[in-house]
């Protein structure tokens, strides 16, 4: 398995097809513009060879998160749990604003509990996540288990 | 002449200038400009500004003697709705490195968790604007002390990002309480796909005043019910 694998951005890519040509694999080669995960074996030609930058490669394994104080993290719930009775309730109001506080409200949620210690899916904060709630009651067993599996191999000691 | 500061952009409006393009000629005060007039950047309305002074004035943000933990017995366990934010933030992770399989299955997650949530009994926009202060009076400053004290800037940049957004929502609901629906005739509300910023004109700006990703990243929001 290579460590790292060929993403492209989108919005960058100009379809000079550079990647077509030097992809050992035809890893670049898909009707969705999305580099296939399976077929690429990380060499990096493709993003080397692409004049847009739009390819760039990822690791595989990523770093271990930047470490959290429980102060910061409690200091930042506060303020998820204010967004997230701001969402709950603008969810139950009709209107454009009640829409817009929705979205809004989640948005900044998620980006406060990202430097709240769930920053990365492959972190341990993430492991220990799924493995707390996945005898939970109805909820959908089948996407824990394969999310432990996709990023932690299944591991659940 | 004064000077006024907009806390969400930074925006300053100088006295002296006025916005001769928006038809405010130089020297206008900024207690003759009208209390409609909103920002020209990020469309903050007045309240959202303040006087420019000379110092910078940082020290007198911290609020003193705030040592006891904010946690509260009952937020000792993750509650359904921070459990659907840990998902879709996941999912947005997990999107960003092009992972969309592994993305969907945390949204279907974030959605279990977010039907879980508790019910409001008595919803309302007021309800809304009290939290909104609350954050802006406590929350906030306590989040910048405590990031600052652990040299987390990750966690600053947050707080940062988060509370502008707030002052920006602080000042809509505000404008709403005396303008009502009426506000929104005409004119398109977008929120940023990437902050949570919320903008109300014809069309998105071209940065975003917050946290300057281009303005495809904002999103149209429509009227209605969820």
């Amino acid at each position: 398995m290579a460590e790292k694998y060929a993403v492209r951005n989108l919005r960058l890519c100009t379809k000079d097809c550079l990647c077509l040509y030097v992809c050992p694999t035809g890893a670049s080669d898909t009707e969705n513009s999305i580099i296939d995960k399976e077929k690429c074996i990380g060499c990096g030609a493709c993003a080397e060879a692409c004049p847009s930058g739009a390819i760039s490669m990822v690791p595989k394994k990523m770093p271990p998160q930047q470490p959290k104080e429980k102060k910061v993290e409690d200091a930042l719930r506060v303020l998820i749990r204010s967004k997230n009775r701001q969402e709950t309730i603008a969810a139950a109001l009709p209107g454009v604003l009640a829409r817009a506080i929705v979205r809004s409200a989640r948005l900044t949620a998620e980006d406060l509990c990202r430097e709240g210690g769930y920053m990365l899916p492959q972190s341990d904060q993430a492991r220990e996540f799924l493995l707390s709630v996945r005898n939970l009651p109805g909820i959908p067993e089948e996407a824990v288990s394969s999310l432990l599996e996709e990023f932690f191999g299944g591991r659940t000691e | 002449m004064k000077q006024y500061v907009c806390s969400v952009c930074g925006y300053v409006y100088d006295e002296a200038k006025g916005v001769p393009e928006k038809g405010i000629a130089p020297g206008t005060r900024w207690e003759e400009l009208p209390q409609s007039w909103v920002c020209p950047w990020c469309g903050a309305g007045k309240g959202s500004f303040r006087e420019k002074k000379e110092e910078t004035e940082t020290a007198a943000e911290t609020p003193a003697g705030e040592t006891v933990s904010p946690i509260s017995e009952e937020m000792r366990e993750l509650s359904p709705m921070e459990m659907s934010v840990i998902c879709s933030n996941l999912a947005q992770g997990c999107e960003k490195q092009y992972l969309p399989e592994a993305a969907e299955k945390y949204r279907l997650l974030a959605e279990f968790f977010r039907k879980n949530g508790e019910r409001e009994e008595e919803p309302s926009l007021e309800e809304v604007a009290r939290l909104v202060k609350k954050d802006l009076e406590i929350g906030y400053p306590y989040g910048h002390s405590a990031a600052s004290a652990a040299a987390d800037r990750g966690a600053l940049r947050s707080l940062v990002w988060s509370e502008k957004v707030t002052r920006m929502l602080d000042s809509l609901l505000d404008r709403y309480e005396t303008e009502g629906p009426g506000m929104f005739k005409g004119t398109g509300v977008f929120v940023c796909t990437v902050c949570g910023f919320i903008y109300v004109g014809d069309i998105a700006p071209e940065l975003c005043p917050v946290c300057k990703v281009p303005g495809w990243k904002f999103e149209r929001v429509e009227g209605g019910t969820r």
